[in-house]
């Protein structure tokens, strides 16, 4: 406990620790305009007042890339995108060979510290080494998860089909310069180095071995994924255009004709493909397990709606008779009529309606009969109603009013010498 | 064999099975043993059931090729190829419309409430649809989209290519047998030796 306590002040006291917790805050107190910076690509010196915006220059936060334009230093941005896993600008560095050299140079100050007995600077040594080491296989392990973040977002952050492809592609090399990066580890070399310490064995052989080969299981799971998604991808892109084309084909070839394939002496499987058959079933009464089924269902028949349908199809039809019977028995009354009227100019003498009717037993109404032949009468042009004489045999039904009924009527031809009589 | 009856008439009646029309036969169909029964069964009527290539839809064809079989066969392809260009375009439309990454295939689903609102957003969307709803397979009278767009869907469901899982409601999947339509273009492609893949318009691809 109190050595931990005589660390932290230890810490504490380091210059490098005010500092770095000085500029972490100012990060943090301009976190608003920094972030817009990080996403629109450059920043407004607008957005801060001479002072702070000299800070933030002075702390390595923002610079100006030319002369116009101030933005995040490359390194905050990496740092943004990392803690973000904004894919977009997540940078991947598998610079392995860098890193080595650094444990070789780090191991030998160790070594020269320990054969000199410093038991401080030594201690400083092996904490940096250690640094570095978890610095090389965490770049790893971040790599990786980059990858395998965006494989999981099916690489969401590009919208194109094509630009998904091409970022697979990018993935695919960094994930050959990954295993690139594991081929230059060498352990022989790294056990040669740590010698006979066991710390440094346990930290460059055990440790390191332990995590790089954690790490190829989850690259070859990586590239596995890869492989399909690009083969799912690699099928999309070819079936849209496969359509594309192919509807430009027939667009400019409005007359192509296409084989006449289902009369090939072989014909192609895909144009296989069998007609409907409808299987229809109706009601049999022909076994007679079945008539109690059949019963329920004749009883369970709506009857009353069906009553009503056919019934209002039957009135339908009714009517329409109806109306036809009507219209031909009206064109044989007027006709009946009508050659009553020729009997009329026939006959010497006036003829009675209601005599007529009942020689010629024809089968009208008597009341029907008679409006029939005034109707008639009324009905013809001026001059040859003025050849008839119409009298109709009425008498008054009540006195007190005057309604008269027609009993009968009589028609006879007005002869010249009447019509002159009467002219 | 009673079990598989339903299944059995739906096939005879000329369905396509597969997981977005009928998940559970779609199932059953994998089982070889049962298809070899089908089939059995099939035989006196000269039909048996065919898969397509990547086996996700089944169906019936015929076994011989009898002189009836290919009068069929012949109608039904005639169809079939002048149906091709407005259901090419349409997948177009779709695709683009909805703003997807591929080409429309089975399991994809429409809203098309979405559909609508993107094509009406955009003018030439509006004209390609309008053309597209005066084909002859689609024969919609209407000169307004909302309706234009009812009848294809609807149309192109009657020849089904598009499932309507619920019958109130304006939404549909696309089924497998749009799966047989691509391999029908992929197979007349090759064996007219049609050079569209490199010859091709680029401006088609940005269209």
């Amino acid at each position: 406990m109190s050595q931990a306590l005589k660390q932290k002040s230890l810490v504490q006291s380091n210059p490098l620790f005010e500092l770095g917790k000085e500029r972490l805050e100012l990060i943090g107190k301009h976190a608003d305009a920094l972030m817009q910076g990080y996403l629109q690509g450059q920043i407004s010196e607008l957005a801060f007042s001479q002072q702070t915006l000299q800070k933030l220059l002075d702390s390595r936060v923002l610079f100006y890339p030319d002369e116009q334009s101030l933005s995040l230093r490359p390194i905050v941005n990496e740092l943004i995108a990392s803690l973000t896993q904004d894919e977009r600008k997540r940078q991947i560095n598998s610079d392995v060979g860098e890193h080595l050299d650094q444990i070789h140079t780090r191991v030998q100050s160790l070594q020269g510290a320990r054969q000199k007995g410093d038991y401080v600077a030594s201690e400083h040594h092996m904490q940096l080494l250690t640094e570095r080491v978890q610095d090389m296989t965490g770049q790893f392990g971040d790599a990786i998860e980059s990858i395998w973040h965006r494989l999981n977002t099916e690489f969401g952050f590009v919208s194109s089909l094509d630009d998904k492809i091409l970022e697979i592609e990018l993935a695919q090399r960094q994930l050959r310069r990954i295993l690139d990066g594991f081929g230059i580890i060498n352990f022989d070399d790294l056990i040669q180095l740590a010698g006979s310490d066991g710390a440094l064995r346990k930290l460059l052989v055990s440790q390191l071995q332990a995590r790089i080969s954690e790490h190829s299981g989850s690259l070859l799971e990586v590239q596995k994924r890869l492989v399909l998604l690009m083969a799912r991808f690699r099928q999309q892109q070819g079936r849209a255009l496969l359509i594309n084309r192919m509807s430009a084909f027939l667009r400019q070839h409005p007359n192509f004709q296409i084989g006449d394939y289902p009369n090939r002496s072989q014909v192609p499987a895909v144009v296989n493909q069998a007609r409907g058959i409808n299987a229809q079933a109706f009601i049999a009464l022909d076994r007679s397990q079945d008539s109690d089924a059949l019963a329920e269902l004749a009883r369970a028949v709506p009857r009353q709606l069906e009553q009503n349908s056919q019934s209002e199809t039957q009135t339908e039809g009714f009517t329409l008779a109806v109306q036809n019977l009507v219209a031909t028995e009206q064109k044989q009354l007027a006709k009946d009529v009508e050659d009553f009227f020729i009997q009329v100019i026939e006959s010497p003498q006036a003829l009675s309606g209601v005599d007529y009717l009942a020689k010629k037993e024809l089968p009208w109404e008597p009341e029907m009969w008679l409006f029939q032949i005034v109707a008639e009468h009324q009905g013809l042009p001026q001059q040859n109603k003025q050849c008839f004489i119409l009298e109709k045999d009425s008498a008054q039904q009540s006195r007190f009013n005057q309604l008269h009924i027609i009993k009968d009527v009589t028609v006879s031809v007005r002869f010249a010498d009447d019509y002159q009589a009467t002219g | 064999m009673i079990e598989h009856g339903p299944l059995l008439e739906r096939l005879l009646e000329g369905e396509f099975i597969c997981t977005v029309t009928d998940e559970h036969s779609f199932h059953k169909l994998q089982n070889n043993e049962l298809v070899d029964d089908l089939n059995h069964f099939l035989r006196p009527l000269n039909r048996r059931v065919a898969k397509n290539d990547d086996g996700s839809v089944y169906f019936l064809a015929y076994c011989d090729l009898t002189q009836n079989a290919r009068m069929h066969l012949g109608q039904q392809f005639t169809s079939t190829v002048q149906s091709l260009l407005p259901m090419l375009e349409w997948m177009q439309l779709v695709q683009e419309a909805l703003g997807r990454d591929g080409a429309l295939s089975a399991g994809d689903t429409i809203k098309l409430q979405d559909f609508e609102s993107k094509v009406v957003d955009n003018q030439s969307l509006i004209q390609r649809l309008a053309h597209l709803a005066n084909d002859k397979v689609f024969k919609s009278s209407s000169d307004k989209p909302d309706m234009q767009i009812k009848q294809v869907f609807k149309r192109i469901k009657e020849l089904g290519y598009l499932h309507q899982p619920h019958k109130d409601r304006l939404f549909y999947t696309v089924t497998g047998k749009v799966e047989q339509l691509i391999e029908l273009v992929r197979f007349i492609k090759d064996e007219e030796g049609l050079l569209i893949d490199d010859e091709a318009p680029e401006q088609e691809a940005m269209f």
